[in-house]
Order: structure tokens, then C-alpha cells, then sequence
């Protein structure tokens, strides 16, 4: 029997737009009924860290905006003349069909539609994101993956250079920071990054995906299918680093991982590393006192995030804040084939310490599982808009991390990293001495 | 670099012995010494019955329905001589979608590489006669079948079938999809009834690969649930779908076919009305009609 989920994590596939989107001068053209682009993008963007306006917005994605008649009689007309009209009005560089449900049911041939464009002078591709196919990060797997097949052309391997794919644009608010951060951890190792999205990117550095020396997973799923066909389309080899690394422990850990892959002397990374250990203990130690004793904040905390978030933020408060994690709640709607590597990533904290995981999509059931759960004070409950009214009725210490992040404004934040970690303890102790006094 | 696999897809009017034409075919290529799969793409799921003892098997939607991930190998089935037997299958009649089902058990196999790891020489596709929608469409899109072939017999209703089909290619046919390898023309005893197909061949610009006439041994073989080439290899008919089989196996080139507007098709079925009519009363001798 169906359930009804009582409060959206996630969107559908089609909410994949906003990958394209965060692509600069890239612009989803979609194929799908009034409404569809609007209240994805919405809760996505607007509703998520403040993101949503720009140059070329959710505002005016050009949609076909298909009714009745295009299910019935077909809707590759219509597809073609909201293709042709896009490229006329809209001053972009690179234009990514999106099918919806319903043009998907009825079976509209879009990739006919979108051959016919070979020639129009600007790149058209197309991704098949029905909302039936799954949520907004598989579609955004779907997305990548249609770059990859349609339009990204063999090249010669650039030494060093290495593309980095990590959090998923706009589902994760911090996406644009996390980018940054990663981007100058592997400069300051000696590789070269290639990111795609964010500001002065776009299709120069999409171009450069095939020279890429190795690709840079940093996800525990989401976009293991994008490395693998890059593997089998240009024989780039892969690294998959399943977890975000925030703070010392992690970070180290990545970066020597990165090195050795990237053939990287030691002795440059690990010079990096206490470069960045220093600075990182240098507050630790001025605010030791703080973190002693200020014993509102329970030694117990729950995350209910999207597993980038729930692995990272967990790995970083057992192993280098010394919390206990109590049971973590992964929310992103994880494929069945990725759920038994996924959860064992959680039994991995320093000196043999394990978490107990559940995937659910259902916030009233994990709320419900929050109310019975003794923390030992006041819970530490890192997750999205949703249990802010739970934190309340509990007295929790809360701070929303996943999508949907509709309480904070996020620009360029991250949590990556050294000095992300820093920002992360910011924003923890300024909600646990707020309730402090 | 990966063999080549050859990927035909056959359509024609409902009941025209579209599933007994192509298991024979698959039947008759395996003989050869061919790989095949045959691939139902008809919600009544009876492509492969008669490959398999006459006997159904569990269809990709059947499976899906249960489950949330279907592994190809769960739904392909070894019948008659190592052929291959998929049914896609679909929702009970009256309900759901039965083009979006043969659209997801065709992008199941060709996401999963299945025709790759198996090794095969050939997937036929069998598809249900009427393309009434977009999905079933699917095995004449890029990517999925090269060579359509349709079964047609010479009456008029098989043949507006044909040319709708004709239709539909021609459409496809610019965008790189499947292109029309001929016409099979089944069930052709009467004397009329193989100038009636040569005429639309000529017309629409396509040709008959192979004349099968209506027999006996067939109903037979499937009664047994068998194909003619598994329960009557030496009858003239099982030599006919050995002989189709050869011609597949050596034909490469297909055409964009030419099919004929409404009113053509009218016309000239009103024209063989006539002289049909002309040779049951008399006023024309069969054996006469030869330069018409």
C-alpha cells in the first residue's frame, strides 16, 4: 500500500533543471504540463538557502507547457516550436530538453525532436526526467549523464587536471561553497580542479571534463553512474571518496587519499595538512573553554539529512567534536542497490564507534521515532526546515543543513574542509549559547 | 570492437500471423547456427508461445510489477534451440499504459547491455499490429531496430495497416531510425492474391522477401505448441521460413518506403475491387490479369 510522505525532501527527477541551471548560460528548455517548473524550482531554490533568481531563472525556463491536446495527438510539435522559439529569445550557450511525465507516458520521440537541432548553431541535448523515473538527484545523474553522451567529444588527458563532482547543485544549498572549498584543498595539493558549475564555468570547463586526468567523486551515491560512463566513454579513471570531508580527521584523510591517486608526494600533503591543522587547533584551543563548558548541549545528536550531509556532519561531531551519534535518519530517497554500502559507511566513526541508520522519506515517522529518543539533554537535531518545530517542542539545539534549508539565507557557506568546520562549530555554538542564556 | 548485432523489429495488422511468421523466423535463424531473441512487444505476451511448448513466461512488467528492479536475465527464457524468449508484457486490458510499458521493458534491456553480454546475432522484435501510440513506436526508434519488416496478406485492411506502418517508418526514417527492409506476404494461396501485394510493393517502393502461403502444417505445429521449423523441419512450409530466415540473414540495406495517401489508397483498392470482381463473374480470366 502507499503511504502518504508527509514532508518533501526531495523533488522529482525533473527538478534536474536546476543542475542545468547552476550551469552558467545554460538553460533547461522543459517539456512538460504548466506548473511543473515553477513548484520544483520553488522548492528547490526559493524555499532552499535562498537561492531561485539570476540570469536566466526558473522564472522564464521555457516550457511546453503540454495539455490535452499534446496527449493525444503527440507533443513533439509542440516540443520543436518551444525549442525554435527558446533559441530565438533566449541568450544562452547551451539549451538541455527536460521531458516531463507526461510527455514521457504518451512516448513523444524527443530525441527526434532534438536531432533536428544539430545544426542551430548552439548545443541542444536532452535528458529523460520523468517524475516516475525517481527524485531530483537521480534526474540530476540524468542530466550529467546526457552531457556526457551527447555532447562531450573525446580529448587529450591533461596532467593533473581533475574533475571534481560532489554535492548536487541547489538540493544542496551549500553546493557553491562546498565547490570552492574543494576546488582550492586539491589546488593546494598541486592537482588542477575542473568544476562545472557556479560562475565562470559553463560549457569552457564542461569541454574540458574528457582531459581530465581522473575524476573526483565526493558522494556517498549520487553521481557514481556519471563517473562509471565517463570511465567507459574516455577511460577516465575514477576516485570515489563516499564522504564530504569536513573537519581535520575527514579532510586529512581525504587529501592523503587524493594525493596518493593523484601520484602526489607525501611530503607536499602532509605539509598542506599541517598547514591547515594548525590554524584549524589555534581556535579550537581559544574556544575549549566554550566547547567544556557550556554543558546545555547534549553529548547525543541526530541527524536527518540527505546522506552527503547526515555521513559528513556525523563523521565530523563523533570524530572530531566527540558527540555520540544516536540514530541517523538518511532522507535522499537512496536506491535499494546503493543502501548496504551507504549504511556501512555509518559503522566507521574513530575508535570503533557505529551509528544505527534508517533510510526514510516519511519526516512524521522519523519525527515520531525523534519524540521517543532520550538524548540525555537538550538533542543536537541537524536537519532541514521540518524539525525546526520539532526542535522547539523538544528544546533541541537545531540547525537546518538539508534540502529544505528555508530558515537560512546561504551564499558562498560551506562546511568543507577545514575552514568549513570552523563555520559549522560557528553555527552550532551560536544556537546552543543563544539558548543558554 | 563489438559484433554487430542485427536488430529487426515486425509489425503488421492483429492476426495476421505476425508471432507465427517471426517465431519460425527466429526458430528457422537459430537452425543456421544464429543467437536470437525474440522480444514480444504485445501486452497479450504470446509472441514466443509457440517456442516455449506452447507454454507463457513471466513478462519484464509482470516482474517489475513485484519488484522495483528487474534484472534483464530474470525475464529472458531459453526456447526451441537456444532461442531467446523475452515478453514484455503489460497492464490488464482497460487499464494503465501499454505503449509506456513497451517503452520501459525496451529501455531495461538497452540500459542493461543485455544483447551485448549475451552474445546475439539477432533481436526480433514482435510488435503488436496497431500503433496506436507513441510507445509502440519504440523498436523503430534510433538506437533500437534497424530493419522493419511487415507481414501483410493481400486483403485491404492488412495492407492500410502496412502503409500505416509505411507511415510511421518514413517519419522515423529521417531521424535515424529504423528503415523498411520489405514485406513478408503471408497467407497468399489465391491466385490474386500475390499481384495484389507485388502492385502495393511497386507503389509504396519496397519489395516482398518472401511469399508464405496459408497451410495446414502450421495450424498443426502450433496446435502442438510448436513452430513448423521445431515440429515439421522437412514440410515445404518449415523450407519457406528457412528460406526467409536466409534472405534476413543476408539482407542489409533497407529503404524508406513510400506509402500512399488516404485517398490513393482508396483509389487503388477500389481499382482491384473491381477487377476482383471482374474474375468472379467471368469477365476476366485469371491467368489474363498478368499485365495488369
Amino acid at each position: 500500500m502507499t503511504n502518504l510522505i508527509d514532508q518533501p525532501r526531495y523533488v522529482c527527477a525533473l527538478g534536474a533543471m536546476q543542475t542545468v541551471s547552476s550551469i552558467e548560460r545554460a538553460v533547461p528548455i522543459l517539456h512538460a504540463g504548466p506548473g511543473c517548473g515553477a513548484k520544483l524550482s520553488l522548492g528547490m531554490t526559493e524555499g532552499n538557502g535562498g537561492q531561485g533568481s539570476g540570469y536566466i531563472s526558473y522564472h522564464i525556463f521555457p516550457s511546453s507547457n503540454i495539455s490535452e491536446k499534446e496527449v493525444i495527438f503527440g507533443g513533439e510539435k509542440r516540443l520543436k516550436e518551444t525549442i525554435e522559439n527558446a533559441l530565438k529569445v533566449i541568450d544562452a550557450d547551451f539549451f538541455v530538453v527536460l521531458t516531463g511525465c507526461v510527455s514521457e507516458i504518451v512516448g513523444d520521440d524527443v530525441q527526434e525532436v532534438v536531432k533536428s537541432f544539430a545544426n542551430a548553431g548552439k548545443p541542444v541535448i536532452y535528458a529523460e526526467t520523468a517524475g516516475f523515473k525517481g527524485n531530483n538527484l537521480i534526474g540530476h545523474e540524468l542530466v550529467i549523464n546526457a552531457i556526457i553522451e551527447q555532447y562531450l567529444k573525446p580529448a587529450s588527458v591533461v596532467d593533473k587536471l581533475v574533475n571534481i563532482w560532489a554535492t548536487v547543485p541547489a538540493h544542496d544549498a551549500f553546493w557553491y561553497g562546498n565547490l570552492i572549498h574543494l576546488e582550492k584543498l586539491i589546488s593546494e595539493i598541486g592537482l588542477i580542479p575542473n568544476t562545472i558549475f557556479g560562475p565562470r564555468k559553463g560549457l569552457k570547463t564542461i569541454d574540458k571534463i574528457p582531459q581530465a586526468s581522473f575524476n573526483l567523486l565526493i558522494s556517498p551515491w549520487v553521481g557514481l553512474k556519471n563517473v562509471e560512463l565517463l570511465k567507459q566513454k574516455f577511460g577516465t579513471p575514477y576516485l570515489h571518496y563516499p564522504v564530504l570531508p569536513i573537519g581535520p580527521q575527514e579532510t586529512g584523510n581525504f587529501l592523503r587519499t587524493v594525493a596518493q591517486f593523484g601520484g602526489i608526494s607525501p611530503s607536499i600533503v602532509e605539509a598542506v595538512i599541517k598547514k591547515h591543522e594548525d590554524e584549524y587547533y589555534y581556535f579550537i584551543e581559544r574556544a575549549a573553554d566554550t566547547f567544556l563548558e557550556t554543558r546545555s548541549i547534549a553529548r547525543r545528536f541526530v541527524t536527518i539529512a540527505d546522506s552527503h550531509y547526515a555521513l559528513a556532519v556525523s563523521r565530523f561531531l563523533v570524530n572530531d567534536m566527540g558527540l555520540f551519534p544516536a540514530k541517523q535518519f538518511v532522507i535522499d530517497g537512496i536506491p535499494e542497490e546503493y543502501k548496504e554500502s551507504v549504511s556501512n559507511l555509518f559503522l566507521k566513526y574513530n575508535h570503533g564507534i557505529q551509528a544505527e541508520v534508517e533510510f526514510s522519506s516519511d519526516g512524521q515517522d522519523v519525527q515520531e521515532q525523534i519524540r521517543k529518543t532520550n538524548y540525555y539533554g537538550r538533542p543536537l537535531i541537524l536537519g532541514s526546515i521540518w524539525e525546526k518545530v520539532l526542535a522547539k517542542e523538544l528544546m533541541g539545539h537545531y540547525i537546518g543543513i538539508s534540502m529544505p534549508v528555508s530558515q537560512r539565507l546561504i551564499l558562498d557557506r560551506s562546511y568543507v574542509g577545514y575552514d568549513g568546520a570552523l563555520r559549522l562549530l560557528e553555527d552550532i555554538y551560536s544556537v546552543v549559547l543563544e539558548t543558554s542564556i | 570492437m563489438a559484433k554487430h548485432i542485427k536488430q529487426i523489429a515486425i509489425y503488421g495488422k492483429g492476426g495476421i500471423g505476425k508471432s507465427t511468421t517471426t517465431s519460425n523466423l527466429s526458430a528457422a535463424l537459430s537452425k543456421a547456427g544464429y543467437k536470437v531473441m525474440q522480444f514480444g512487444c504485445d501486452p497479450k505476451s504470446d509472441s514466443t508461445n509457440t517456442l516455449r511448448g506452447g507454454k507463457y513466461i513471466p513478462t519484464v512488467l509482470d516482474t517489475l510489477r513485484e519488484e522495483n528492479v528487474v534484472k534483464a536475465h530474470e525475464v529472458i527464457f531459453e526456447g526451441f534451440n537456444g532461442v531467446y524468449c523475452v515478453e514484455s508484457g503489460g497492464p490488464a486490458p482497460g487499464v494503465g499504459c501499454a505503449g509506456r510499458g513497451i517503452i520501459t521493458a525496451v529501455q531495461l534491456f538497452k540500459q542493461q547491455k543485455v544483447f551485448e553480454e549475451l552474445d546475439l546475432d539477432f533481436v526480433i522484435y514482435d510488435v503488436l499490429g496497431d500503433v496506436v501510440c507513441g510507445g509502440f513506436a519504440v523498436p523503430i526508434r534510433e538506437g533500437i531496430a534497424e530493419h522493419v519488416f511487415t507481414v501483410s496478406s493481400s486483403d485491404f485492411m492488412a495492407l492500410y495497416a502496412a502503409n500505416n506502418l509505411f507511415k510511421g517508418i518514413q517519419k522515423y526514417s529521417n531521424s535515424g531510425g529504423a528503415l523498411l527492409g520489405g514485406v513478408i506476404a503471408n497467407s497468399v494461396n489465391a491466385p490474386y492474391a500475390r499481384e495484389i501485394i507485388d502492385d502495393f510493393v511497386k507503389l509504396t517502393s519496397t519489395k516482398v522477401v518472401e511469399y508464405i502461403p496459408r497451410s495446414v502444417t502450421v495450424t498443426q505445429s502450433e496446435l502442438q505448441g510448436k513452430t513448423t521449423i521445431e515440429a515439421f523441419p522437412d514440410s515445404p512450409q518449415a523450407k519457406i521460413y528457412t528460406s526467409l530466415a536466409s534472405k534476413i540473414a543476408q539482407h542489409t540495406d533497407s529503404k524508406s518506403p513510400s506509402p500512399m495517401d488516404v485517398k490513393e489508397l482508396r483509389e487503388w483498392a477500389a481499382k482491384w475491387a473491381d477487377l476482383l470482381l471482374s474474375y468472379e463473374n467471368g469477365e476476366l480470366r485469371v491467368e489474363a490479369h498478368g499485365n495488369i
